[in-house]
């Protein structure tokens, strides 16, 4: 079973190649405007190893991912304490809850590139504002999943807790509501952590940050160079393919008493 | 004759507390001794979990007081442990660690709340699931995590909320008789909440028998039978019996 689903997952990786390879040769055969898969992986790799071809220029990959990478964790870092410290008050508290609602709701349809002029003008074009795109795309999944998993946290673990001593909402905050709600937390966090790396594309893309994979996409659209685009394009979805997986991984480990866990 | 640990002096209880509609229990008072095993016992839906739940601090009565040794009862506290139907054990947390969680509370010193957890996982058989999680393990055995954790915190009184009645009936028989071992090395004061006549016989010291909605207290049944007591023998089915009658009035 192993092998036969490695076997298709090349083949199917195989087929997508061959069918890009051809359309490209027999349709467009224009370097300028777009590059078959064996010269982007060509070009991918001399930008991952700073060939001075690149490099000169200020195409470096690896730079460019750090940068992302930057701006990446310090938005989503900030959504992270933001959302959670909300998501965990208005959680536990009504009132909160019916405060902040509104307020959630009228700016949670508003996308994050929609942000991105009051982005620039606020914080001019910095670091900061890149992680601040970032930051509004990913801080409502994970406010409102947390938020979600704090109020519905089941009854019958807070009195419980309350009958076993716990009668400090410190104490219940830290010991019950905090790990019961601890899931849809995680599920807060991975959706918001694909909005984030979508954000921190379109960010860069207006120019936000002089680095990064977004910019450099732009940048090498001006230069007539699709396979360098499609060089950082690759790059984009590596990166936030591994992400992913890394929060999973976390998941698992982090939640391992949910295995097998059946609703009641 | 032991001491009086707990007066329920003449409890009543709305179902909307505001309004004073549809009384759930009306007027109920029982004093419980110390290290008495005591049961409440009554119809399904008579208001028997509610009075538990009353003494517990988880909801509070409309009228009338109960007292622990004197003081009056007003909210949840670490004198009183309970043990639940559909037995809530934190899923999140191992065996070992639902046991430590009242200990943890208590800000006891680490070594010494592991050793007090594991005896007490020992108390209840548990032995070698220390690791396990709740999912892992039978109704049966979640109710003894369940058991351990609420006695580990060594309340004044255990509290238990029809404990049995999600488990098959041979389970319900085996833990009947874990029960009663537990409780006779641990002597503590435990009121136990079932609609079941035979549990009750089988389990209590004494009987408080409730009446149908609004609960009124119908009696005081001392159960005099000798321990490990017989469910076949003729004064087990003859006070079954009764206390029968009793409730169906």
């Amino acid at each position: 079973m192993r092998v036969k689903d490695f076997f298709i997952f090349f083949f199917s990786i195989g087929i997508f190649l061959v069918l890009w390879e051809a359309y490209y040769w027999i349709f467009i055969s224009n370097p300028f405007v777009l590059a078959p898969p064996s010269k982007v992986i060509v070009t991918f790799i001399q930008l991952t190893l700073g060939d001075p071809k690149f490099a000169d220029s200020g195409f470096q990959m690896l730079t460019d991912m750090a940068y992302s990478i930057y701006h990446y964790a310090l938005g989503f870092a900030s959504a992270i304490l933001v959302g959670f410290s909300i998501g965990l008050i208005a959680g536990w508290s009504k009132t909160v809850e019916k405060l902040i609602y509104p307020i959630v709701e009228l700016i949670r349809p508003i996308p994050p590139i929609a942000w991105i002029p009051i982005a620039i003008l606020l914080l001019k074009l910095t670091h900061t504002a890149a992680a601040f795109i970032i930051f509004i795309g990913a801080v409502f999944p994970i406010l409102l999943n947390t938020m979600y998993g704090v109020s519905s946290v089941e009854k019958k673990y807070v009195e419980a807790a309350l009958t076993l001593g716990a009668t400090k909402t410190s104490t219940m905050l830290r010991k019950v509501i905090i790990p019961a709600s601890m899931p849809a937390f995680f599920n807060g966090l991975r959706v918001g952590s694909g909005v984030a790396w979508m954000c921190v594309v379109a960010a860069e893309l207006f120019g936000v940050s002089q680095f990064g994979l977004g910019y450099k996409i732009q940048l090498a659209r001006l230069y007539h160079s699709p396979d360098v685009v499609i060089s950082y394009m690759l790059a984009i979805g590596i990166i936030g393919l591994i992400l992913d997986r890394i929060y999973r991984l976390a998941e698992d480990r982090l939640l391992s008493w949910r295995r097998g866990f059946v609703v009641e | 004759m032991s001491e009086i640990l707990l007066q329920i002096k003449n409890i009543r209880k709305w179902f909307n507390s505001q309004e004073k509609e549809l009384m759930v229990i009306d007027g109920v008072s029982f004093d419980v001794r110390e290290g008495e095993f005591i049961s409440i016992l009554g119809p399904s839906g008579c208001g028997k979990t509610t009075l538990l739940r009353i003494i517990a601090g988880l909801e509070k009565q409309d009228e009338g007081e109960i007292l622990l040794r004197g003081k009056s009862i007003t909210g949840p506290g670490q004198d009183r442990s309970m043990v639940f139907q559909d037995y809530a054990l934190f899923p999140w947390r191992t065996v070992l660690g639902n046991v430590l969680f009242g200990l943890e509370i208590r800000k006891i010193p680490k070594v010494e709340a592991l050793e007090k957890a594991k005896k007490f996982i020992k108390l209840v058989g548990l032995e070698g699931f220390e690791n396990s999680y709740p999912h892992e393990l039978s109704g049966g055995m979640r109710q003894r995590v369940a058991i351990a954790r609420a006695l580990v915190c060594e309340p004044e009184i255990l509290l238990m909320d029809e404990p049995l009645s999600a488990l098959d009936a041979q389970t319900r028989n085996v833990m009947q008789s874990e029960l009663v071992r537990i409780w006779q090395e641990t002597r503590k004061t435990i009121i136990y909440v079932t609609h079941n006549i035979e549990e009750a016989v089988y389990l209590a010291d004494r009987i408080a028998v409730l009446s149908r909605r609004p609960a009124k207290l119908l009696d005081l049944v001392e159960v005099e039978l000798e321990r490990p007591r017989n469910r076949f023998s003729k004064e087990f089915i003859e006070l079954r019996a009764r206390i029968f009658n009793l409730i169906q009035g």
